[in-house]
C-alpha cells in the first residue's frame, strides 16, 4: 500500500514535467503569448498579487476590444518569490515556451538578474516596476514602464530643500539595489543643493526589523528631515513607529516601496505616528483623469480594492506593449524592440503621459503622498501633496 | 566486507560507466539544439549540480557526524563571493578577455578552488569554537554564522552591493567575470558535471577511509570513540572543514550559473529552495547517511520546485491543481512528512546506490527466476 502510494506520488510529479518539455515553441495563429514574472509568494506577495490583478485586466479589455493586431492576447504568468534565482527561472522557462515579450520583474534585484539574459536570448523585458537605474542601459532589449530611482532620490532631495532644511539623515539598506540606489541619489542631489547629510545609518537587510539604534542615532544628530528608502512590509509594522518611540519626531521621506504601507500598521500602534510621512509615488488613485478613474473603478469593481501604484504600473506596462506591436505591426521581439526605442511615439496611460528616453526609461512626472492620521476614521490615510513633472 | 577484488571491480565500473555518461551528453550537447534544451534543461542540469554538492557535502557533517548545521548557504556565500572577486580581478587583470578562451575555464577553476579553500579557513574559525557544542547549541551557533556572513558580506566595500554593482546593476557578472550566459552554460555544461564528480569521488572517497569510519564512531557513540583512541575533536573540525571546502565549490558554481549575485540568494529569509534549512530538508529526505540519498533528493527538490513554479502553474492545467500548489513551501513541507511517514530514514537511509551491486542483484533476479522458470517446467 505504502508503496503503491510512493509510486503514484512519484508519477504525479514526473507527469507534468512531461507535459512541460512538449511545450509549443511558437504562439499559434491568433494568440500572441505574453508572459509575466512576478513574486506571486513570498515577502512582497502583495505587489505580485496586485500586478497579476491588473494584467489580467488589461489582457481582458484589450481582448474584449479586438485584440492586439486582431489576435488574442494571452498571459503566461510566473511566480519568483522575490529570489534572483528564480526570476532566472523564471525567465528562461518563458523563452523556452516561445515567448517574445516578458513583463517583468518586480524588484530591482531580480531584474538585474535577468535583463542580461534577455539580450543575449533577444527577447523584450519590459519591467514595469524596477526603478533602479543601471537596469536599462543604452541600447538593447530592456524597457520599463517607471521612472529610475535617480529622480525618486532628487525629488526627496527637492523636497527638503524646498521645506529649508540645510541637515538631513537617511536611513537605508546598503547591500539592496533599490535601496542603496536612491541613497546614492538623494546624497548626489543633496550634494547639489547644498544640504549635508550628517547622518547615514544603514540597516543589514531589506527585512530587518530592528531599527531602533539607527534612529537613536539619526535623533542625536537633530535633523528634521530623514530619507528612508524600505519597503511597505517593514515601513509599516517597523521603520515608522520605531522612528516616533526614539523619540524622532521630524519628516520621514520614503520613496514607491511606501505604497500600501498603511495596510500593514500592527494592530493597537499609535496611529498618529503617521503624520509627516511622505512619499514619492507614480500615480494619485484619486486623480480626476478620465484615464485613471476608469482604471481605478473598473479595479475597484473587479477586485474590490484600490489598486497600488504597481498595479497601475503593470496595466500601463501592458498598454506599451500594444501600443508597440500595433505601431510595429508585429509582435516578434525585434519588431517591438524597434517600435518601443522610437523616443517620439508618446504613451498616455494610468501613471501619466510620456514617452522614453534613449535608454528606455520614460520621462514622467512623479507624486508625492503623504500619509497622514485621519482621526475622524481612525485610520492611516493619503492625500495628494504634490506632482512633480519636472526638476529644476 | 569488500575484498580488494570488488572494490577494484567497483571502481573500474564507476569509472567507465561515468565515461561512457559523459561521452554520451557531450555528444548529445554537440548535436542536440533546440530551444528547450539550451534554456531550460542546461540551466537547470547547473543548478542540479551545484543542489547536489551542496546536500552531499551537508551530507558529511549531518550525516556521518551526526552535527546539525544550519549555516551551510553561509559557506556557500562566501565561495561565490570569493569566486566571483577573483573571476573580475582576473579579467581586469587582463589574464583572460575572452569567455570564449581556454585560459578563461582554468581561471573558473582557479576561482571555484579558491572559494572553496577560503570557506573552509572560515571554517576552521568557526568549527573550532562551535564544535565544543553539542545538538542544538552547535544549530544554533552555525545558524547565526549564516546570518552572520551575509550581512558581512554586504557591507564589505568590495563585495556586497556595492562592489559587484559596477556595471549593469547585479548583473554586472553576465559580461563580466565567471558569468555564464544561456549559450556559455551549454558550451561549458562539462565543468559543472566534471566538478560535480570530482567533489562527489572526494567526498566518497572521505568517508570510505579511516576518517569515515572515525566519524561515523563518532557520531554511533562519541565516548567510545574517544576511549578507542580517536581524536574526536580533531575529527569534528576535520569533517567540518571538509564540509566546508565544497560548499564553497558549489557556491562558486551557483555564481557562474546565476551571473548575478545578491546576498538574498543565501539568507535564512530566501523563500525558495536555496537557503540552510532547505539544504537540510534534501539531506534528510534523502536520507542521513548516504551520498547517493542527497544526491537523489537534491535532483527530487529542484524537480519539485521546478515543476511547480513553471509547469503547474503556466496555464492549462485546471484551476483547482494550480490552487493546490499555489504557496510552494507548503507542499515542500508536505513531502518531507509523507517521506518521514512512510521512510523514517529517508529515502535511501543509509544505504548507498552501488553500480556493481545493482548489477550483480539483477543478475540474482534474473537467475532465481531462471531456476524458478526452470523449476515450473
Amino acid at each position: 500500500m505504502k508503496k503503491t502510494i510512493a509510486m503514484l506520488l512519484a508519477a504525479s510529479m514526473v507527469c507534468p514535467l512531461a507535459a512541460c518539455g512538449g511545450a509549443k515553441k511558437a504562439p499559434e495563429g491568433g494568440e500572441i503569448k505574453i508572459g509575466t514574472i512576478s513574486p506571486n509568494t513570498g515577502a512582497m506577495a502583495v505587489y505580485g498579487e496586485a500586478m497579476v490583478n491588473a494584467y489580467d485586466m488589461a489582457a481582458a479589455e484589450i481582448n474584449a476590444d479586438g485584440g492586439i493586431n486582431g489576435k488574442k492576447v494571452v498571459l503566461v504568468k510566473k511566480d519568483d518569490q522575490m529570489d534572483p534565482t528564480e526570476s532566472l527561472n523564471a525567465f528562461n522557462a518563458l523563452v523556452a515556451e516561445g515567448v517574445d515579450v516578458v513583463l517583468g520583474a518586480v524588484s530591482s534585484g531580480c531584474t538585474a538578474a535577468i535583463t542580461d539574459a534577455a539580450n543575449e536570448e533577444e527577447v523584450l523585458l519590459l519591467t514595469p516596476t524596477s526603478t533602479a537605474d543601471s537596469i536599462t542601459t543604452k541600447d538593447d532589449y530592456v524597457f520599463r514602464t517607471c521612472y529610475a530611482d535617480s529622480f525618486q532620490g532628487k525629488i526627496a532631495a527637492k523636497y527638503a530643500k524646498d521645506l529649508g532644511c540645510k541637515e538631513v539623515g537617511v536611513l537605508y539598506c546598503a547591500a539592496d539595489t533599490y535601496s542603496k540606489g536612491l541613497y546614492d541619489s538623494f546624497a548626489n542631489a543633496c550634494k547639489d543643493y547644498g544640504i549635508n547629510v550628517v547622518a547615514a545609518e544603514s540597516a543589514a537587510t531589506m527585512e530587518t526589523i530592528e531599527f531602533s539604534n539607527q534612529w537613536a542615532a539619526i535623533k542625536a544628530k537633530g535633523v528634521g528631515f530623514v530619507f528612508a528608502p524600505f519597503y511597505y512590509y517593514t515601513v509599516g509594522p517597523y521603520v515608522v513607529p520605531q522612528a516616533r518611540t526614539a523619540g524622532y519626531t521630524g519628516i520621514i521621506m520614503g520613496a514607491d516601496g511606501y505604497d500600501s504601507a498603511n495596510n500593514y500598521i500592527s494592530q493597537g500602534s499609535d496611529l498618529s505616528a503617521w503624520n509627516n510621512v511622505m512619499f514619492t509615488n507614480h500615480y494619485d488613485p484619486a486623480d480626476k483623469n478620465p484615464v485613471v478613474k476608469k482604471f481605478v473603478t473598473n479595479y475597484k469593481t473587479k477586485y474590490n480594492d484600490t489598486p497600488n501604484a504597481l498595479a497601475a504600473l503593470a496595466y500601463d506596462g501592458l498598454y506599451m506593449i500594444k501600443k508597440a506591436m500595433e505601431k510595429a505591426g508585429a509582435e516578434d521581439a525585434k519588431s517591438v524592440r524597434d517600435a518601443l526605442a522610437d523616443t517620439s511615439t508618446v504613451y498616455k496611460g494610468v501613471t501619466g503621459t510620456f514617452t522614453l528616453d534613449k535608454s528606455g526609461t520614460p520621462v514622467k512626472g512623479a507624486t508625492v503622498v503623504e500619509y497622514y492620521y485621519d482621526k475622524a476614521n481612525n485610520k492611516v490615510a493619503t492625500k495628494l501633496r504634490d506632482v512633480v513633472k519636472k526638476l529644476d | 566486507m569488500m575484498n580488494k577484488n570488488t572494490k577494484l571491480k567497483g571502481y573500474l565500473v564507476n569509472t567507465v560507466a561515468l565515461a561512457v555518461l559523459l561521452m554520451a551528453f557531450l555528444i548529445l550537447n554537440a548535436n542536440f539544439k533546440t530551444p528547450f534544451y539550451s534554456v531550460v534543461f542546461i540551466p537547470s542540469l547547473w543548478q542540479i549540480s551545484y543542489l547536489i554538492i551542496l546536500a552531499a557535502s551537508l551530507n558529511l557533517v549531518l550525516g556521518f557526524l551526526g552535527q546539525l548545521s544550519l549555516g551551510h548557504c553561509g559557506f556557500m556565500a562566501i565561495g561565490a563571493y570569493t569566486a566571483a572577486l577573483l573571476s573580475l580581478y582576473f579579467e581586469r587583470a587582463g589574464i583572460f578577455t575572452d569567455k570564449k578562451a581556454p585560459v578563461f575555464i582554468v581561471s573558473i577553476l582557479v576561482s571555484l578552488l579558491a572559494g572553496g579553500l577560503l570557506a573552509a579557513i572560515v571554517g576552521i574559525i568557526v568549527g573550532i569554537p562551535a564544535l565544543r557544542l553539542k545538538g542544538d547549541y552547535l544549530a544554533i551557533i552555525t545558524l547565526g554564522f549564516g546570518m552572520i556572513i551575509c550581512n558581512v558580506i554586504n557591507n564589505l566595500p568590495f563585495a556586497g552591493m556595492e562592489g559587484l554593482s559596477k556595471g549593469s546593476a547585479a548583473a554586472s557578472l553576465y559580461k563580466t567575470g565567471l558569468g555564464f550566459g544561456n549559450t556559455l552554460k551549454t558550451k561549458y555544461a562539462w565543468v559543472a558535471i566534471v566538478i560535480t564528480i570530482l567533489c562527489l569521488a572526494a567526498m566518497f572517497m572521505f568517508i570510505r577511509s579511516r576518517f569515515g569510519r572515525a566519524i561515523e564512531s563518532i557520531r554511533d557513540d562519541e565516548i567510545a570513540a574517544s576511549a578507542s583512541g580517536i581524536n574526536v575533536s580533531l575529527y569534528k573540525v576535520g569533517t567540518f572543514v571538509y564540509s566546508a571546502f565544497f560548499a564553497g565549490i558549489a557556491g562558486g558554481l551557483f555564481a557562474c550559473c546565476n551571473s548575478s549575485l545578491s546576498t538574498a540568494s543565501f539568507a535564512f529569509t530566501n523563500g525558495s529552495i536555496l537557503n540552510s534549512t532547505f539544504i537540510v530538508v534534501m539531506v534528510v529526505v534523502g536520507g542521513m547517511g548516504s551520498l547517493t540519498g542527497s544526491m537523489l533528493s537534491a535532483v527530487l527538490m529542484f524537480l519539485l520546485n521546478y515543476v511547480i513554479k513553471n509547469v503547474i502553474k503556466a496555464s492549462g492545467m485546471p484551476l483547482f491543481v494550480q490552487n493546490l500548489f499555489k504557496y510552494p513551501m507548503l507542499v515542500y513541507a508536505i513531502v518531507l512528512i509523507i517521506v518521514i511517514m512512510f521512510k523514517p530514514k529517508g529515502i535511501l537511509g543509509t544505504r548507498e546506490f552501488s553500480l556493481v551491486n545493482t548489477i550483480e542483484y539483477i543478475k540474482g533476479k534474473l537467475g532465481k527466476k531462471a531456476v524458478k522458470e526452470g523449476g515450473s517446467k
